[in-house]
């Protein structure tokens, strides 16, 4: 089979169709012009680049221009040129006979496609481009807002351990204004301005412990987990304490206020006796601060292994929209002029969860709100010997104590317990610091050490820790400011049999006194 | 041809505005559509000076690339002065812009060269410091400019105009 023939030269018919077939392509103007760049012919179609025949002047000169600064001793192509009339174009300048020759070939439609693909190309690349921007800013702004995030709460946990530590410094003097009321309160002959005057102190006394109560379990919340402290609570102390603290402010504003207990006999329930009387006395003061005119009443009542307490008052009640409201910390639910801190009903919530409870209320603008509140016994969550150990090591002491020592840096709480101590026949030391303490308990062993927990130098805790660790039997009474569970497994472990916290509920410390009194 | 022309080239990374510097300066115009050049558009704009005598600049919009090619070197040639464009959103563009200026020194060792840092109305975008215009300014002009507003763009090219007739 034979193959294709080749020639060396086109045949000059073959030339002249190859010639026409780019001539129409290409649609080349052809433009003549002497030395002095007058043009002097043109060939082909002008209009095609935007020529005008009737302003070759202003065309020749744009021509020219693409020239400028170029030598102009030898030939010059430029490709794509973009003609006036927007067309694209290669251009060659050809120098002939003195003169030069403009060759203009149409390159439209090539320019066409390159811009396409360059087009295509480089917009993805500024997507892309942009896209990594936005990315990095991202990762940026996340970056920024971690580190925020850490910085409020770490500006959150200072805020929180600031009220912890103002809340828990309260709490010290408050213990010696209770405890001092209560010795003014019990002198019969007291005159009437004086009775009054104590009533004021009670109620400001009342508001500021509530306050610091409410303040030191909102810092708590956020700070720790929420232990519950079982312990065997005397409904009947609870109840006549409350009675006390809140009868004689809610008669001075002219409230009827009662509170009541039903108790089925048998076993004393366990629950957590300071979150349980956190949540009547906010409920309380509550219905107290709110309430104009009519009467506060509140039930306790323990049937079936739950307590069932309720405060009912006839005040100014809460709006069906403010419903939720109220239950958010520092939100008064529009009554900002009635005093309060907007933390109480946030806190009765929490505690009323913690517990296990179930709380619900009734409200009518005008007429009054109702609480009511279901808590269950929490027997199955306390270690039953260290809960019931407390109150039995108390029998254990009142058949045998006469003697105490008191170790408190506060000269007014210490002599307030030496008063209360006194007064129901004990033999009385006090000392300011564990190292005497420990010194005095080894010489000459009371039968009672009640100890404070922050003293100065050695605490208290470890003041009990040595006493413990070098044979002391006596009954140990522990005292703290703080009342957190962790605090109280801290003075147990230390060897304490009893741990209460400031301020003292001293009707409760007295009766106990007084038992131990009787039986001894 | 006339004596009181020049030759004056934009060069710079594509998307820097160099287009829309031209179509602000030339026509007072400005799309917000991205049409990448291919080859070169020419204009041309006579600028009155300050002596009274008139600068006519022939403006080469050369397509942009960040390197110096044969073909964008060919459109070089006999070029007075130089604009380089960056944007200032996108550093890498005037790193280019450097590029370009340093390449094109071998064709122009005596062109004049002014840079454009453009986009000046995104500038809470930018990416290039003021530092860095600081430490550019030391060895040779820079102008921040608007395509969009207008900012800065009469400015250059009359800086340009200035310097060739000087």
């Amino acid at each position: 089979m034979n193959g294709p023939s080749v020639n060396d030269r086109i045949s000059p018919e073959l030339e002249r169709q190859i010639g026409r077939l780019l001539f129409e392509k290409m649609q080349p103007l052809l433009l003549e012009f002497d030395r002095d760049w007058h043009l002097v012919n043109l060939h082909g179609d002008a209009a095609l680049f935007g020529f005008a025949p009737d302003d070759a002047a202003t065309s020749v000169q744009q021509l020219q221009d693409l020239f400028l600064g170029m030598p102009m001793e030898a030939a010059i192509d430029l490709a794509f040129v973009q003609m006036p009339n927007g067309r694209n174009a290669h251009v060659h300048l050809m120098l002939v006979d003195g003169g030069h020759q403009v060759l203009l070939i149409d390159a439209q439609g090539e320019h066409d496609r390159q811009q396409a693909q360059q087009q295509v190309g480089n917009e993805s690349f500024l997507i892309a481009q942009q896209k990594d921007k936005a990315v990095r800013q991202l990762r940026q702004i996340r970056s920024e807002l971690e580190s925020q995030r850490n910085r409020l709460q770490e500006a959150n946990a200072l805020k929180n351990a600031l009220i912890a530590t103002l809340s828990h410094d309260f709490r010290t003097p408050l213990a010696s204004i209770f405890g001092y009321l209560h010795l003014l309160e019990e002198e019969p002959d007291a005159p009437l301005e004086t009775r009054n005057s104590l009533r004021a102190l009670r109620r400001n006394a009342n508001y500021l412990f509530a306050l610091a109560e409410n303040l030191l379990e909102y810092a708590r919340s956020e700070t720790r987990s929420s232990l519950l402290a079982p312990v065997v609570t005397d409904l009947q102390m609870m109840v006549e304490d409350l009675d006390q603290m809140f009868r004689v402010q809610a008669e001075d504003v002219g409230l009827g206020f009662s509170i009541t207990l039903d108790q089925e006999p048998g076993e004393p329930p366990i629950l957590d006796e300071l979150r349980l009387r956190q949540i009547l006395v906010n409920l309380i003061a509550n219905a107290i601060r709110y309430t104009q005119s009519g009467s506060v009443r509140a039930s306790l009542a323990w049937r079936g292994g739950s307590l069932v307490l309720s405060v009912r008052d006839t005040g100014v009640g809460i709006a069906q929209e403010a419903s939720e409201a109220v239950f958010v910390p520092f939100n008064r639910a529009g009554n900002a002029g009635n005093g309060g801190a907007g933390l109480g009903l946030s806190i009765v919530k929490r505690l009323v969860q913690q517990m296990l409870g179930t709380l619900e209320f009734e409200s009518k603008l005008g007429k009054g709100t109702c609480f009511r509140i279901e808590l269950p016994d929490l027997t199955h969550l306390v270690q039953k010997v260290d809960a019931r150990a407390e109150s039995e090591a108390g029998q254990m002491l009142a058949e045998r104590a006469s003697s105490v020592l008191i170790v408190d840096d506060d000269p007014d709480m210490s002599h307030l317990l030496g008063e209360i101590m006194a007064g129901v026949g004990f033999r009385v030391r006090v000392v300011a610091d564990a190292t005497r303490a420990v010194e005095q308990a080894l010489a000459d062993p009371p039968d009672i050490l009640l100890v404070d927990v922050e003293l100065p130098g050695l605490s208290g805790n470890t003041a009990v820790f040595r006493l413990r660790a070098k044979g002391y039997r006596g009954h140990v009474v522990t005292i703290s400011a703080t009342p957190t569970e962790e605090a109280r497994k801290v003075a147990l472990n230390a060897g304490a049999n009893q741990f209460m916290t400031k301020p003292i509920n001293i009707e409760q410390f007295t009766r106990a006194m007084l038992r131990v009194r009787r039986l001894d | 041809m006339s004596t009181n022309a020049s030759k004056v080239c934009l060069l710079g990374d594509f998307g820097v505005g160099k287009t829309s510097l031209v179509a602000r300066y030339v026509r007072n115009t400005f799309s917000d559509s991205y049409l990448t050049t291919v080859g070169v558009k020419v204009d041309s704009k006579e600028v009155p000076l300050a002596d009274g005598a008139v600068r006519k600049l022939v403006i080469w919009d050369i397509a942009g690339k960040s390197g110096l090619d044969a073909l964008n070197m060919s459109y070089l040639r006999g070029a007075s002065g130089l604009l380089l464009v960056a944007d200032g959103t996108r550093e890498a563009t005037l790193r280019s812009a450097v590029d370009l200026l340093l390449q094109s020194r071998s064709l122009l060792p005596d062109a004049h060269a002014i840079l454009l840092i453009n986009k000046l109305d995104l500038v809470d975008r930018w990416e290039v410091a003021p530092a860095t215009l600081v430490e550019l300014r030391k060895s040779m002009t820079v102008i921040e400019t608007s395509a969009r507003q207008g900012d800065g763009v009469e400015q250059a090219f009359r800086e340009m105009a200035t310097r060739l007739h000087a």
